[in-house]
């Protein structure tokens, strides 16, 4: 017989085998995903259960956090401490998503113009002792709510 | 006698007058029109009220006899007319011009006007009447502010009658100002505290009902604290101050003259567990009132922090003092240990203990700056309104509370979204309530003595506390702070190593931090640690997690402390709770 002519379903089969799909490897996703920026992470997060469930993990926005701000990370006890406050997703969301919102809406208060460095380092210092502050609140049971970063999910004045 | 001195009388007599036919001349009416206020020939008037009556019917307004009610504020009408003339010129580009009066009247007759109908488009009428309709509203917030200093001023001399008068009178007036918002707000505020000064004095034993509601205090400061910035100023600037102090020892010992919720500690906390070289051993001690109905509210802070110190692997202790004042408080209950730095943390505390200026007899505040800088702390954070509130005078006092509340209720207002107008309004009542103390309390019932930075500077150096700059660091924290709250009016100042936060260049918060001089003696062990207590000491060990952190949990029960301070003669009001939790 000359060329063996496939079926069909053998052919797709290899052709299958033969392509790529970003969910076999979540290594690679995890590294993809993990250099996006705050809101393209949430909504990859609602692509399908794998990206949600990467979205999930804490190395994902540890690394969005350490990205941002301070250059590098904080140092080597940063990561235990913010685990036990509530993680760094939390932490984005409730503190350094704010706090780069703002920074970049604004411009800088008369008499202070930061560079990048020194905007890091304190959005982080700032960001840890607002975050410590909520954490604090929310051990205050069920009857107390969490109020005290309410003024950071406000819209920014541009009048 | 109201401010204009030209009463409705004259002005409606002059008016008559014209009406009343052609038997007065034109310089009796002249005369009569001068008598009004009015310097400017009759003639002329006509032409003003024919520009006056058009604006009138455009707007679509009443009669014009407003323009000869009591309340109404005359301008010289030479003027007037260049200003009506101005608007209508700018805003009816498309419209027939003026159109001269039809005939020479008769004097003293109005020309029928109803012939003058002017289409203007509707948004024209609406900025107009929107223009007039705020500069009624500033006349009258003038007005307000004018009754409320004549009025404190009445009440400083002790006149109770003209007091009420005036009191009456605002009240008229606030009913058409908006009291919603701005000076209309504030100045509801003060006649109602003015009220409360003429009519319910404060003694001395109403201030026990206000203290007492100390849990409404804590939701009230708590709300202040989310609304504003104020506090998380003073907390951070206070902290970054203590962190620097704290650089290199291993036992720190923080000393809070008004625990509240606590709220200030996390942070610190946090940024202990975070320094380089590891966390030290953190002791807090926190001095708050005693609690009315069992609850012993200062544990259940410290538990709190204990739990988040335990989170993130700092080793805490904490201890609760609870006194209704702070010159209740005595060195010993403190627990300083010798070979820890210690740290002392007033937040709008300082003031409570001023005396009246004149006074020469040792206000309380003299002998608690003594055992502060005798305890030999490594840093003393002092943060204080940045207000004039306590001059002999009572009507200084209240012109100065009066601007500095304006400012503060500005700054409030500006920085709420709809959301926080709930919790902007709780915050307000937390502002009220120094408002009522400041101009209804006299005497010892009176705590809210701010007095500003320079006599504070004076005061603690006299005292043995030498300034410690609170460096660029916490200059630039605060800034950034300050982006984060959407009201752009902000603005925070350094002066001479002291920072303050204000609003529109008005500092109204400062924060500063000292430290004792060297060469001042310490304490005795005696006065320390009170022998004549008999403690009970139990320590176990806990063992902690695989870091190998040892925990020591201590709890120390001391027998109430009520006359038993030996020490002391005088008796004494503190009671020193067995409320120690350590981990």
């Amino acid at each position: 017989m000359g060329d063996m002519i496939l079926p069909l379903e053998e052919e797709e089969d290899m052709k299958r085998r033969n392509t790529f799909s970003i969910n076999d490897n979540v290594d690679l996703l995890v590294e993809i995903l993990g250099r996006l920026d705050g809101r393209s992470l949430g909504v990859a997060a609602c692509v399908c259960r794998l990206w949600s469930s990467v979205c999930r993990r804490d190395s994902v926005w540890e690394a969005l956090c350490n990205r941002h701000v301070a250059g590098g990370g904080g140092g080597p006890g940063t990561r235990s401490v913010v685990a036990a406050l509530g993680g760094y997703r939390r932490l984005y969301r409730l503190c350094v998503g704010p706090v780069l919102d703002r920074l970049a809406g604004g411009p800088g208060r008369a008499g202070w113009a930061p560079t990048r460095e020194e905007a890091a380092h304190l959005s982080l210092s700032l960001s840890l002792s607002l975050f410590s502050i909520d954490c604090y609140e929310r051990l205050g049971g069920p009857r107390q709510r969490p109020a005290s970063l309410l003024f950071l999910c406000k819209p920014v004045n541009v009048s | 006698m109201g401010p204009y001195p030209f009463g409705s009388g004259t002005a409606a007599s002059g008016w008559a007058a014209a009406d009343s036919g052609p038997q007065c001349s034109a310089s009796e009416i002249d005369g009569l029109l001068a008598g009004a206020g009015y310097r400017v020939r009759s003639s002329d008037l006509l032409h003003v009220a024919h520009s006056l009556e058009r604006l009138e019917s455009a707007i679509g307004g009443g009669p014009a006899d407003h323009l000869a009610s009591a309340e109404a504020v005359r301008y010289n009408p030479s003027d007037l007319t260049t200003w009506v003339n101005s608007i209508l010129s700018e805003l009816s580009s498309s419209l027939p011009p003026l159109r001269p009066p039809p005939a020479a009247p008769v004097a003293g007759t109005w020309p029928d006007l109803t012939c003058f109908s002017l289409p203007y488009p509707q948004y024209q009428t609406a900025v107009i009447a929107a223009t007039r309709q705020r500069e009624e509203e500033e006349g009258s917030a003038i007005r307000l502010v004018h009754l409320l200093v004549t009025c404190a001023d009445a009440v400083q001399r002790g006149d109770s009658g003209l007091a009420g008068n005036i009191i009456e009178e605002m009240r008229v007036v606030l009913t058409r100002v908006n009291t919603g918002f701005g000076i209309g707000k504030v100045a509801g505020y003060f006649v109602d505290a003015l009220c409360r000064r003429i009519y319910s004095p404060c003694s001395s034993s109403s201030s026990a009902s206000v203290a007492g509601s100390a849990a409404d205090q804590e939701i009230l400061y708590h709300h202040f604290y989310e609304v504003s910035p104020y506090l998380k100023f003073a907390h951070f600037m206070a902290n970054q101050a203590i962190l620097e102090a704290f650089d290199g020892y291993d036992r720190v010992h923080v000393i809070d003259f008004n625990l509240m919720d606590g709220l200030q500690w996390p942070a610190l906390i946090q940024a202990l567990a975070l320094r380089a070289g590891g966390p030290p051993f953190l002791r807090l001690t926190g001095i708050g009132p005693p609690s009315p109905d069992g609850r012993d509210a200062l544990r259940e802070v410290g538990l709190r922090l204990a739990e988040l110190a335990l989170s993130v692997r700092v080793r805490f202790a904490f201890r609760g003092v609870a006194a209704s004042r702070i010159d209740d408080v005595r060195p010993w209950m403190l627990q300083v240990v010798p070979g820890e730095a210690v740290a002392v943390n007033s937040v709008l505390q300082l003031h409570r203990l001023l005396g009246d200026p004149g006074d020469d007899a040792a206000a309380p505040i003299d002998s608690v700056l003594g055992w502060i800088v005798r305890i030999q702390p490594k840093i003393v954070t002092v943060v204080e309104q940045e207000a004039d509130h306590n001059r002999p005078s009572f009507l200084d006092r209240f012109t100065e509370a009066l601007f500095y509340y304006s400012t503060m209720f500005d700054s409030l207002e500006a920085g709420g979204g709809a959301t926080q107008k709930q919790q902007q309004a709780v915050a307000e009542v937390y502002l009220q309530r120094e408002v009522c103390n400041i101009v209804c309390c006299e005497g010892a019932a009176r705590v809210e003595r701010h007095e500003p930075l320079v006599r504070w500077r004076a005061r603690l150096g006299r005292a043995g506390l030498r300034a410690v700059h609170l460096g660029s660091n916490a200059f630039k924290q605060a800034s950034m702070l300050l982006t984060l709250f959407s009201g752009e009016g902000y603005c925070v100042e350094e002066v001479d190593g002291c920072l303050t936060l204000g609003w529109h260049s008005r500092p109204l918060i400062s924060a500063s931090a000292w430290r004792a001089d060297a060469d001042v003696a310490p304490l005795p062990d005696s006065q320390l640690f009170n022998p004549g207590i008999a403690a009970t000491i139990n320590s176990t060990s806990i063992s902690g997690n695989d870091n190998n952190n040892t925990n020591n949990f201590q709890s120390m029960h001391h027998g109430s402390g009520n006359g038993n301070a030996a020490a002391n003669n005088q008796q004494n009001n503190a009671t020193c709770d067995g409320g120690v939790i350590g981990l």
